[in-house]
Formats: structure tokens, C-alpha cells, sequence
């Protein structure tokens, strides 16, 4: 097995001690193991720390006791079966939505409620939701648009940043004249304009077909380097979590926590036979069968 | 990157848009230029007594040969229908706003909406008269009156069926309500605003003339009342012509700008 360290992303904080590979359960009495080592952590390494967040709605429970810790720097991908809760995650940390009370969230190193991270954490939805009425340049600086920046600087920069989305020549076309693929792209381009540093994509890829779609995460990669961004990514497909994280977290049933949080020691930068490497294939049976499980279990609960 | 990137940038199908409203104005004018020579052979060939149908061409003398009061009319019609459809638009978008972000003032306040738009506009008219005197503005009240309703209803209408996700998105930027007013939900409602724009563009004409009936000295509907009271048909045809061209006109040019403003069609 290759060493981490050399490969890891700036900033990323690793503990060495654990044997990579073996999955770490971080729930019942992991909470605590964990809880020991978010307090041992230093502030400066964490952007984001979650600590028994639940959410009800109704009778519904969505999220029930999610405990993880973000490093900086750090691609996270969190996968699980569908209805388990992700969406409600992400709407948390965006600060969409808060959580019931008596759980703690911490973000960059302070104690937060929701409502704090609305403007701080870039947020990318499943859907691009482009603005019809604004072209690719006006849709892509709609953030920044927001926050006040001037136009002019603002168009500029997008302009800029559009060779490196693929859209060159594309920034006076409106979203209908694009391909999905290319939406896409515009969409992340709005949330890598947003300069913050936890970026929060939900299954941004997931419209597409798998070509574009492997197209898309091998570039996402390379971007992400090059920004140096701490990202959050949600997906349902198990190769595409560990394509891209460096940490996957597999999450339960409804109501969601973490089920499996499994660390990704393959080298970067990662190339797309890597997936038929063993490590990758190994990797993958660790996290399907964890998945297969919960996949299970909220399928029988439906059909209940 | 993925091949989608290397076609080149999609330019819009079809002519310019100048080249085709040109080609709609003619086609337009054209068909109407068949009608009335249908209508002219007709009235020829069936005998129709002017009384009745008069013939086109005597509508179209009969205006060729004291253009003023027809010019004058038409100007000062169109000016009351201009001040009231903009009020009216003005008022129906902006209470439509605030009962959008107040729904306590909705509830209280649209019911009696609902009850003032029940009440005839003729009944309303004298009223207005009575208050304004014979002058522009009480006819361009009458045409607010009629005007302002369906704008408030659509603008509402369009307003709330924004995607909340889309609102989600802006709130996770950080945007102040206002800012996701102008840069989202205004944007997102103007197809709807404008499908009452259209309709506010006839019932606002028919406010003026309605208004003119309350006593004045020019404009289309006193035109079509001294046709009246004098039993000239020809006159109430002249008349009824103007109101057509007026009319049809204005409604021509909301579309246009609707065509121009909301360009992306029924998307999202």
C-alpha cells in the first residue's frame, strides 16, 4: 500500500495511528472514541464538526445522532441508500434548516447554529438551478452578486474561470441553449465563485450519463486541487465516493447517522484505471456491503 | 472534458427577430386587407344597406375627409389608456408584492378587492366623475380600476410558484430578502405578469372610452357617442375603426416587449 501522507491534499489532517482500510465505526461507543479525538484535534485542522445532530419532521425521523468531524482541505464524500437522510444533512450545513435542539455543531473552531452558516458554506444543489433569464456568465457570479461584489469585477473574474469549466465562448448563452452536462458545469462554477472554504455538493453529477459523468469527477479533482477547498460531496454511487474522497461516510437508513466512516488511501492525483486496482475493488466490498445492508433494511421498511 | 464542450456556441434558429416581426406585420395587414375587401364585395353584392354594414371604403372616406377629430380622439384616448394601464400595472405588481410578503394584508385587504371589481365599472364611473370632474385623470382612473385586478391576481399567482429550491439557494448565499425578491422571484414571475399585462392592455382602452362616456369633448368614445346621437353609422364605424387600430396596437406592442423581456419561454 502507498503511504498517505505524500499524497494527501493541503492541509488535511491524518491520524496515522489507525491501520487504513479498516473500518472505523464511529457510532454507539465510537461516539465517544470520537468525541476524544475531535477534542484532541486542533481548531485549526477542523472546519466542520458535527456532533449528535438529529432532525425530526413530524414523525418522521431524518437524522438521528450524525456525529463527523471535516478537516480542511479534506474531500469527504457521504453515500448511503436513498431516503436516508442526506438531503436533510446538507440543508443543515448550509443553513437551510436547523436542527432539533441539543446537538452541537462546530465551524471553524466556533459553536454554531445553522442559521450562522447561511452565506459562509458554498452549496450546491442537486438540481443546477440556473436562472433562465441570466446568461452563463450572469448565472455563474450570482453569488458573488449577492454579496455585493461589483458587476463588472464580478463578470471579469467569471470570464476567467470559464476555459477551466469548459465553457470558453460559451458565457453570453443562456442555460436553455446548454447541454445537462454543461449546466452543470456553469452550476459549479457558481459554487466555486462563492469562495468559501466548505463547499457542499449533493449529487451533482447525478443527471448525467456515466461518460460525462466520469469526464466530470476526474475534472472535479483537478479543480479541487488547484482551489484548495474542503468539499462535501453526496452521492448514492459507491465509485464515485471513492473515486474522489479522501474519507467516505456511509450512512444508515433513515433515520440517518454514520454507519461506516471508511478513510481512501489511494494516491493522488487518481487516475480512471484506478478503479480496477484491487485496493479500489477491496475498498469498494468494504463499503457495498455496509450499504447493502442499510439498502436492505429501508427497503423492507417501505414495504411495510 | 466531454465532447459537449467542443461544438461551437448554439445560435438561436431562425431569422433575426426584427426580420420576423416584419414578416408577422405584413401577413397581419394582409389579412386584414382581405377581410375588409371581402366585407367591401359582400355588402356590393348582397345590397346591405349602409344603415346597416356600410361599405369600408365609405368607413375610410369618411375619416380621410375630417382626419382631426379623429387624430385628436385617437391621441387623447391612447393617453388615458397609457396613464391608466401604467398606474394600473404600477399598483397590481406592487400590492401583489406586499401581499405576497404580508399574508395578514392579503387576507384582509383582497377580499375587498374582490368586492370592488364586482361592482359594475359604470356604476364606479360616476362616482369617479364626480370626484375627478370631466378630466384626464378621472378616465385614467376607470382604466386603472379595470386594469389593476388581474394584474395583482397573476403577479401573485407568478410570485408564489417560484421554486422554493431556487429560493433555498439564494438564502444559502446569504441573500437578504430583498435581493431574492429582485433577483429571483420578480424575474421568475414576470411570464405570469405578463400574461395579465396582455389582458390589462385591452380592459385598460376599455376604461377610457367607458370614462369618455361620463362627458368630455374629445376622445374615441365620445367619437362613438356623437355617432350615436346623430345616427351616422358611418361616423360610429370611423369610430369603432380607431378603437380597432388603438386597440390592437397597443396589445401589439405588449407582446412585444413580452417577446423581447421573456425570452426564455416556459423553462423551469
Amino acid at each position: 500500500m502507498t503511504t498517505v501522507l505524500s499524497h494527501a491534499p493541503m492541509g488535511a489532517h491524518y491520524t496515522k495511528k489507525k491501520e487504513a482500510g479498516l473500518p472505523v465505526s464511529i457510532q454507539g461507543s465510537g461516539e465517544a472514541a470520537l468525541a476524544a479525538k475531535a477534542a484532541g484535534a486542533s481548531d485549526a485542522a477542523q472546519i466542520l464538526s458535527l456532533t449528535g445532530v438529529t432532525k425530526t419532521f413530524g414523525a418522521t425521523r431524518a437524522l438521528d445522532g450524525f456525529t463527523a468531524t471535516i478537516d480542511k482541505g479534506e474531500f469527504v464524500t457521504v453515500v448511503g441508500p436513498s431516503g436516508c437522510g442526506k438531503s436533510t444533512l446538507f440543508n443543515i450545513v448550509a443553513g437551510l434548516e436547523e436542527p432539533d435542539p441539543g446537538c452541537a455543531m462546530r465551524f471553524e473552531g466556533n459553536s454554531v447554529i445553522a442559521a450562522d452558516l447561511l452565506g459562509r458554506v458554498s452549496f450546491m444543489p442537486q438540481r443546477d438551478l440556473l436562472l433562465p433569464w441570466r446568461t452563463v456568465i450572469d448565472n455563474a457570479i450570482l453569488a458573488l452578486e449577492v454579496e455585493g461584489a461589483p458587476r463588472k469585477e464580478a463578470r471579469a473574474l467569471a470570464e476567467k474561470m470559464l476555459p477551466e469549466f469548459g465553457l470558453t465562448g460559451f458565457g453570453q448563452q443562456y442555460p436553455h441553449q446548454l447541454s445537462g452536462g454543461m449546466r452543470q458545469r456553469v452550476a459549479l462554477m457558481r459554487t466555486f465563485l462563492f469562495k468559501r472554504d466548505l463547499m457542499l455538493l449533493d449529487e451533482p453529477f447525478g443527471a448525467l450519463d456515466a461518460l460525462t459523468r466520469t469526464m466530470m469527477q476526474r475534472w472535479l479533482l483537478d479543480v479541487w486541487q488547484k482551489h484548495q477547498r474542503t468539499i462535501l460531496f453526496i452521492t448514492h454511487d459507491v465509485d464515485e465516493a471513492l473515486f474522489l474522497g479522501d474519507r467516505v461516510l456511509v450512512m444508515s437508513a433513515r433515520p440517518g447517522k454514520v454507519k461506516l466512516e471508511q478513510k481512501v488511501d489511494l494516491p493522488r492525483p487518481r487516475p480512471a484505471e484506478i478503479v480496477i486496482s484491487p485496493e479500489f475493488i477491496r475498498l469498494k466490498r468494504t463499503l457495498l456491503e455496509a450499504i447493502e445492508e442499510e439498502a436492505m433494511k429501508s427497503f423492507t421498511a417501505e414495504g411495510k | 472534458m466531454s465532447a459537449t464542450t467542443l461544438q461551437s456556441p448554439a445560435t438561436r434558429p431562425g431569422t433575426s427577430p426584427l426580420v420576423t416581426a416584419l414578416f408577422r406585420a405584413v401577413r397581419g395587414l394582409a389579412i386584414l386587407l382581405a377581410v375588409l375587401a371581402a366585407v367591401e364585395g359582400l355588402v356590393i353584392v348582397l345590397n346591405v344597406k349602409p344603415w346597416y354594414v356600410p361599405r369600408p371604403t365609405l368607413v375610410l372616406n369618411a375619416i380621410l375627409a375630417t382626419p382631426e377629430p379623429y387624430v385628436q380622439g385617437f391621441l387623447r384616448t391612447l393617453t388615458e389608456t397609457l396613464m391608466g394601464f401604467t398606474s394600473g400595472a404600477i399598483f397590481g405588481v406592487g400590492i401583489a408584492i406586499v401581499f405576497f410578503r404580508a399574508r395578514v394584508l392579503r387576507e384582509l385587504i383582497f377580499p375587498v378587492f374582490v368586492v370592488s371589481q364586482t361592482i359594475p365599472v359604470i356604476a364606479f364611473g360616476a362616482l369617479v366623475v364626480l370626484w375627478f370632474g370631466n378630466t384626464l385623470i378621472a378616465k385614467a382612473a376607470i382604466s386603472f380600476y379595470l386594469t389593476f385586478f388581474p394584474v395583482t391576481v397573476n403577479a401573485l399567482l407568478g410570485l408564489e410558484s417560484v421554486d422554493p429550491r431556487q429560493e433555498a439557494l439564494m438564502r444559502s448565499f446569504g441573500a437578504s430578502r430583498f435581493q431574492i425578491l429582485t433577483r429571483l422571484q420578480l424575474p421568475a414571475a414576470l411570464p405570469q405578469i405578463f400574461v395579465a399585462l396582455r389582458l390589462a392592455s385591452a380592459l385598460s382602452l376599455v376604461g377610457a372610452i367607458v370614462g369618455e362616456w361620463f362627458g368630455d369633448t374629445v376622445g374615441l368614445g365620445v367619437l362613438l357617442l356623437q355617432g350615436m346621437y346623430n345616427e351616422n353609422v358611418v361616423a360610429i364605424w370611423a369610430a369603432i375603426a380607431m378603437c380597432a387600430l388603438l386597440g390592437t396596437g397597443f396589445y401589439a406592442v405588449v407582446a412585444a416587449a413580452e417577446r423581447a423581456l421573456v425570452f426564455w419561454g416556459a423553462e423551469q
